[in-house]
Parts: C-alpha cells; structure tokens; sequence
C-alpha cells in the first residue's frame, strides 16, 4: 500500500514537470541562438556597464564563463548588491535580433565564492 | 604552530581508521577490549580535533596571516567575533568544524548513553568512525586549514554580507543538526550489524534525532531571517539549491520522529524506519556536496574544487553500503501487525510521512533537475518558484490538515459518531474564521484562504487538546487548573511538546501564507520631497547623508513614514561600500508593526547623483508569525526533550540496569 | 614555536596511542552489564506496548475522542491482549 501511493505521489510531479514544460532551459551565450522563448543566460559581465536599470535599462555585455561569446543585455528592475564587471550573473528573458531583453527583477548574481580563496591584493 | 594542528589532524585520522577497524573486528569476534580500545579511538579523535580547532582559532584570534586561510578569510580591521566565527565561514574551516561537531557527537553518544547497550554499541563506534575518517582523510589530505604561505601584509577580509549576527550563529546551528542526523544512522546500522533490531536503538536515538532535527529547524528559520535582512529583496526563502540543502534532511527527519512513534506502539514500519534514517543522513550529505562543489548554477554555488568527487563517492558508498546491509536484514526486520484501519491515528501518521517524503523527494527532483537534464538532453533546465510552490501546496496543505484531524482520532479505531462529536467545533471555528476572512478579502487568494482556514481548524483541536487533557487531569487528581495543566504537560512531555510544536507549524503557515498570498509591492524614482503611498503608509523622502565606519562607508536615505496622517516613524534604507572587499551591500530597513504581524519593508534601490533615489516598499502581512514560530518551535522542542525520569526508571528495568523490584 | 609545536604534538600522539591502548593493558576483567537476551527483549516490549495501549485508551476516552460505548467495546481485547503479555514472561520467571 505504502509502495503504491509513493508511486502514485511519484507519477504526479512527473507528469507536472513534463506537462508544465518543465523549467527554463539554462543557457550560455554561446548556446543562446535559436531558442525563442524565456530562458535563463549565465555569464561574467564585462565592461563598459551604462544606463539606468530604473530608467530607460541598464546596458552590459554578458560573455561565456569559459568562452568569448559575448551577448548585449538590455536590463531593468531591481539590481542585487554585488552586480559589478567580472561577476558572474544569472538572468532570465529572451534573445531576438541579437540583443538578450531581460524580464524585470531575475538578475541574479552569484555570492562572491564563501568558498573559493579570494586574490589577496 | 600550523604543524600542531597539522599533526593533530594526522593523529585523529589514525585514530579514526583505527576505530574503523578496531571496531569491526572487536564488534565480529566479540572481544570486549577490543571494542573498547576502538571507542577510546574515538573519543581520542575527539581531543585531537579539539587541540587542532584551538590551534585555528588562536590563529584567527591574532590574525596570523602565515596561515592560508587566516589570510584569505580575514583582515586586520575585522572585529574579533567575526575573525573566530571565520573558522566556519570557508571550505577548510567548515570541514574541520563538521569533523569537531561530528567527533563531540560521537564521544557523547557512546559515552553517555545508557540505553543502547554494550552489543548495540560495539557496531555504532565503527560506523561513526567511517566518517569520521571520511572527514579527518578530507581535512588532511585534501582540504587543509593549515597550509601555509608567507604572511601578507593584510588578509583579504570577509565577505561584507558575512559580517552579520547572523553569521555567528546560523552555521554553527545548522552543522549541529546536519551532523547530528549522523548519531541516528550509525545506531541503525549498528541495530541491523549487531541483528538486534529491537526498538532499542530508537529509544536510544530518540534524543539525539530530536535535537538535530531541532537544530535543523532553528537554524533554517535563523537563516530565512538572515536572507530577509541582509539579502533585501523582501523575501525570506528562495528555493535554492542551498536553502533545499537543509530543509529536505528536515523533512525526512520530521517524517522519521513520527514513524517511530508508530514502531514503538505497534511495532510495525521496521524497513520504513531505516530507509528513513538513510534518506535522513545521505541528504544532510548530499546538501554538503551541493553547496560545496560547482555542480549546480547556483547563487551559493562554490568551487570547483576537489572536493566535489570525494563527496559525491562518499555519499555513494554510504547509499550502496546500507542499501545492502538492509537487504540482507530484511527477514529479521518483517513485522507481524498490520494495518486495523485506514481512519485512525496511526493511519494519519502514515498519511504525514508519505507527504512529507513525497515533498522532500519532489524538492530533490527539482535541485537535481538540472544535473540530470543536462546529462541527458545536453541542456541544463531549472525549475523555479511555480514548481516548487505548486507542490508545496499540494502536499503543504493536505499536511496542515492532518496535524489537526491525526491529534483527534483515536489511535486505533475511530467510529463515525465520536468522530462526528469530536470533529464538530474545529470545524464550525474554521468554518467561521473562513466566512469572516473572505468579508475582509482574503478571497483574493484562494491558496492563501485555504492555508488560512486549515490552520484555524489546527489552532481549534490544540487548545481543545489542552483544554480536554487538563480537564481528564483534574476529575483524577482534583487539582486547581494551573497544576493540572503543568502536571499534565509534565506526564505527557512527548504528546503536548509535540502539540506546542504543531501550533509553531501552524504559525509558520499563517506567516507564510499572509506574507506571500496577500503582499504588495511599489516602487518609484523620489526626489527630496516627493511621497510614496503603499495601502496607508505614506512615505516621504527626505535626502541622503553618509557616514564612515571602521571598515564601510554608509549611505543612507531618510524616509518619513506617516499613517493616517501621522508620522510614525523614520526609516533610513540605504548602502554601505566595503572598500577592502570591494563590495557594496544593500541595507534594507524594516518596521514591524506589533499589534498586525505585518513589515513595513524599505528599499534603496538605487542612490542617483542628482539627488533622487529609485526606491522600492513591500507589506509583507503577518511575516512575524514566521519569527514568532521559531520560538514557540525551539519552547515545544525542549519540553519534547526534556528528559523523563519515569520513561527513564521504566527503561532502565526493561534493559536489565535496573532489578524489577525497583518498579515504583 | 616550531619546538613547541612539534613537543606538543608528540605529546598528543603519545597520549593517544596510550588511551587506546588502555584496555588491553588493565588487569580487572570488568564483566558486562547482563543484558537481557533478545526473546525477552522482544516480550517485554510486547509488553510495555500491549500497557501502553491500554492507558492510551483510558486517556483518549477521559478526553471524549472515545464514546463509552466504543470503549467498552475496544478495552476487553486490549485487556486480554496485555493480560496475554504478561503470561507470557510468567513463565520466564519474573
């Protein structure tokens, strides 16, 4: 009886996940082209950041963590604390015309590694 | 210096296999001073990993840079309780304090139990020698705490949003209930090693599990706080892959507690039990692994590192190994009761772990999710908040429910018409509570209505327990009310402890539930002057002003707060700029109203360079509730705890300590 | 420092070793503590829960989960089941 309702249990998130379509497909820039819908980019920010992302939106290029590719990122909304050049982030949105177009407030930036040793100056 | 606790580390590893094996051996050809020569293995381990953890501490303390790790965890202008709590703040430090807390839990467990018995306990000490070498073997050979380096002239600081109360306590907690998890397991292994599969190992494990698991959940709630605070986007939990880290052992553990109230009173469940425990201990593993290697694209996500395949090989064997162990067990584990009825307490308990497990297995799905996917499609999908909200409402829920319908039923055989009396005024108060919250809108949320009305059933049958017990006390015993109800609670520590801690989970569902179903948010570019309206408050900014501190630069903004048109408070959100760590952090400012529950939340956003500031608010209804759980939790939790000196005598008979005639 | 450091650490190492030595090296043959064999284990548990049951019920009828008339109906077989339990080790010698 036990076995059964576990199964059960089992067959229902299973079938939510694959249904649902499941989650954001979780991309780099290089492997951004050809999807057309929300998915998810991560990347190292680089130089030079303009804009206003409570304004008209922040402007940065996102590169391949371990790559040169490199994407335009239009952003708005809400901008974590340790967003700056050289972090690495994570962001949802869309890729057309060879700009990434965020949605508002899915930056997400990576804490600066508790466990990775920081270059000492 | 360094090489003391170098050494210290080498000896404890020795130690470790030597209780590994020692023990093993002892345990198998039965020679008790073998057996004993391995337990003082341990509990020798323990020294070793105390004088290795002073050595790191004293180094911290006096920021002694020519320890690696000193250097790239603190700095000179770092006060002296953030500089010790840095011994848990990297990877080597952690490691060595999981290994600390792991080798005290083990010298406490062998030595202080009196219950286990000597043929239990001879097969716990090489089981919890295994990881312990597992962890000794990491700290020396793989992840040192004490390689060192030429001093630089200044360490590299801690990470400015570590430089928290928080960051003093929250670790510690967790890792007590992470590694605590460990005690149980090992006595589970050690009942099917040793064959007896008795209820003994769970009467001896019974504290410790609690305590974990306790822990477990204060450290969490600890942790939620601290991401609410610090973190600032207005929320407390984000179903990350870290966060999940901790709350899926949670669960299982929750899962278990109630289990084995159902093989003590029956006898039944005996495989369920240890699979249990299992899942128990290879999550709060398996958590370590997660938040330790590159694995998964996470905002917590660490190094890539070595220490990411030991882990994951560690948490294998332990898997196949009791995998196997139970397999060729199995026999001596069949239980002969069964099941009476689907409509009885011990029913509801099986109903609540199956929930639980099915929520802690679809959390694990959804972290593992994209490790998998990855594997197989060649792309890393993740799931976010709509999955894991989803599911937990579909076993959140039901879950709720149950902690109210399970107290009312009998534990064997319920019929229709003691149902019918005994289900009749929760049911009319939750009726009636839900009527009155959809007059005052909380319709707009049909989830949270639910979560709202299932908990006001919950709250009914509590304090109907309370009040029906005390009552029962008294027509025995004719005692004036508050004697009755302290005798009351003190002969049945376990039933109304757990019931105290039901009514903290039924806060926490109605802090959840008021904070994310009926918020609300705005935002707005504010020059000197200008207001913001969120429901009543109106706020007015005023300006920014700045101030230095030893090791920051503050910027703050002042916003005026008025209500129904008097001010009722100043609020100053703003940044502070980290020079030495380069880092700038986000300083939210929160109000509290006493009387609602509710959280005025204050955003900077944004400080512009001519004058105006981006600047967000969010009412957040009822998340003190969530606070206010943590303590009615931690209160319910220590009566559950508190030890019983019945219960004790009567055990202490049945396990031969004490002769019969001692019976009161 | 080193010096100390290393006549510490050897120190540590030395203590070790001799408290894991330890019971091989003391005379007295403490004799265990008797621990009940297994079968009586398994009685008397049966035992302890058959009494169990019976005072859960005495409480959940005292507290009105229960009509007296389900009681009476359920506390005759818990009687004879706790009754049985106790027969049980009779015989073992109590």
């Amino acid at each position: 009886m036990i076995a059964l309702s576990v199964a059960a249990a089992l067959a229902v998130f299973l079938l939510y996940t694959s249904i649902a379509g499941g989650g954001t497909p979780s991309l780099r820039p290089s492997t951004l082209s050809g999807h057309a819908g929300r998915v998810s980019v991560a990347g190292v920010v680089l130089r030079p950041i303009t804009g206003d992302a409570h304004g008209a939106g922040l402007h940065f290029r996102l590169r391949d963590k371990n790559g040169t590719a490199t994407v335009p990122v239009v952003y708005t909304g809400t901008v974590p604390d340790a967003f700056k050049a050289g972090g690495d982030i994570v962001v949802d949105g869309r890729y057309m015309n060879g700009v990434f177009t965020a949605i508002p407030g899915t930056l997400i930036t990576k804490c600066p590694s508790k466990y990775t040793p920081k270059k000492t100056s | 210096m360094p090489e003391l606790g170098r050494a210290a580390l080498v000896v404890c590893f020795g130690l470790a296999v030597y209780a590994v094996v020692a023990g093993f051996w002892g345990a198998h050809t039965r020679r008790r001073r073998l057996s004993r020569s391995a337990q003082n293995a341990l509990v020798a381990a323990f020294v070793c990993t105390i004088v290795a953890s002073v050595v790191l501490f004293v180094a911290l303390a006096r920021s002694d840079f020519s320890f690696t790790y000193v250097a790239q965890h603190t700095s000179r202008e770092l006060p002296t309780p953030y500089k010790l709590a840095s011994f848990w703040g990297g990877q080597e430090g952690s490691l060595l304090f999981w290994l600390l807390v792991l080798t005290g839990y083990s010298t406490a467990a062998v030595l202080l139990d009196r219950k286990a018995g000597r043929e239990l306990v001879v097969w716990v000490v090489p089981v919890l020698g295994i990881v312990a070498a597992f962890f000794s073997m990491l700290v020396v050979f793989v992840a040192s705490p004490f390689r060192t380096q030429l001093a630089p002239l200044n360490g590299a600081g801690l990470n400015s949003s570590l430089q928290s109360p928080y960051f003093q306590i929250h670790p510690p907690l967790l890792y007590l209930g992470y590694v605590g998890l460990t005690v149980p397991f090992a006595f589970a292994m050690g009942a099917m090693l040793s064959g007896r599969t008795d209820e003994r190992w769970i009467v001896a494990t019974r504290r410790w599990t609690l305590a974990a698991w306790m822990f477990l959940g204060i450290g969490q709630l600890l942790g939620a706080k601290w991401a609410y605070e610090e973190v600032g986007w207005g929320g407390y939990y984000a179903w990350d892959p870290v966060e999940n880290a901790a709350l899926m052992p949670w669960l299982a553990a929750t899962a278990f507690l109630h289990s084995v109230m159902v093989q003590e009173k029956k006898g039944m469940l005996k495989v369920w039990n240890m699979l249990l425990v299992m899942l128990a201990f290879s999550l709060s593993l398996f958590g370590t692994f997660l938040t330790r290697s590159g694995v998964l694209n996470s905002i917590h996500s660490f190094t890539e590192g070595s220490i990411g395949p030991w882990f994951l090989g560690f948490i294998c064997f332990v898997v196949a190994s009791s995998m196997a162990l139970l397999f060729t067990r199995l026999p001596l584990l069949r239980s002969k009761t069964k099941l009476e009825s689907l409509v009885s307490r011990k029913a509801t308990f099986l109903y609540n772990n199956l929930l639980l497990v099915a929520l802690c297995l679809t959390i694990l799905w959804g972290v593992t999710f994209p490790i998998l996917s990855e594997a197989v499609r060649g792309e890393a999908v993740t799931v976010g908040r709509p999955y894991y909200n989803f599911f937990l409402r579909s076993f959140g829920l039901p879950l709720l429910l149950l902690m109210g319908i399970g107290p009312l039923i009998a534990w064997r055989r319920a019929s229709l018409s003691s149902l019918k009396r005994v289900f009749f005024w929760p049911t009319a108060f939750a009726f009636a509570i839900g009527v009155m919250l959809i007059a005052l809108g909380a319709g707009s949320s049909i989830p949270g209505l639910i979560a709202y009305t299932f908990s006001a059933f919950v709250a009914a049958t509590i304090v109907l327990e309370f009040v029906r017990g005390t009552a029962a006390r008294r027509t025995l015993s004719g005692e004036p009310v508050p004697r009755a109800f302290a005798s009351l609670v003190a002969r049945n520590r376990r039933r109304y402890g757990g019931y105290i801690v039901h009514a903290a989970i039924v806060l926490l569902a109605i802090g959840i539930a008021g904070s994310s179903a009926y918020n609300t948010s705005r935002s707005a570019r504010l020059g000197p002057g200008q207001s913001l309206k969120v429901r009543n408050y109106t706020l007015v900014y005023r300006g920014v002003s700045s101030a230095r501190t030893s090791n920051a630069i503050e910027q703050r903004a002042t916003i005026d707060v008025y209500r129904g048109g008097n001010r009722i408070a100043v609020m100053h959100p703003g940044k502070n700029d980290y020079p030495v760590e380069q880092q700038i952090s986000n300083e939210v400012s929160i109000r509290s109203d006493w009387l609602t529950g509710e959280d005025l939340f204050l955003i900077t956003e944004q400080i512009n360079g001519n004058g105006t500031i981006d600047f967000k608010a969010i009412i957040n209804p009822l998340v003190n509730m969530i606070w206010l759980a943590g303590l009615v939790f931690l209160l319910g939790s220590v009566i559950t705890l508190w030890p019983d000196a019945r219960e004790e005598r009567r055990l202490a008979i049945r396990y031969g300590r004490l002769a019969p005639e001692a019976s009161a | 420092m080193l010096a100390a450091a290393l006549v510490i650490g050897a120190l540590l190492a030395v203590a070790a070793v001799w408290f894991v030595a330890r019971p091989f090296l003391s005379r007295s043959d403490e004799a265990p503590a008797a621990e009940p064999p297994p079968e009586r284990l398994a009685l008397e548990e049966e035992r302890d829960r058959a009494l169990a049951a019976l005072k859960e019920l005495e409480f959940d009828h005292r507290t009105g989960k229960i009509s007296d008339e389900d009681y009476r109906g359920m506390v005759g077989e818990l009687r004879r089941q706790a009754a049985d339990a106790l027969k049980a080790l009779d015989p073992e010698g109590r």
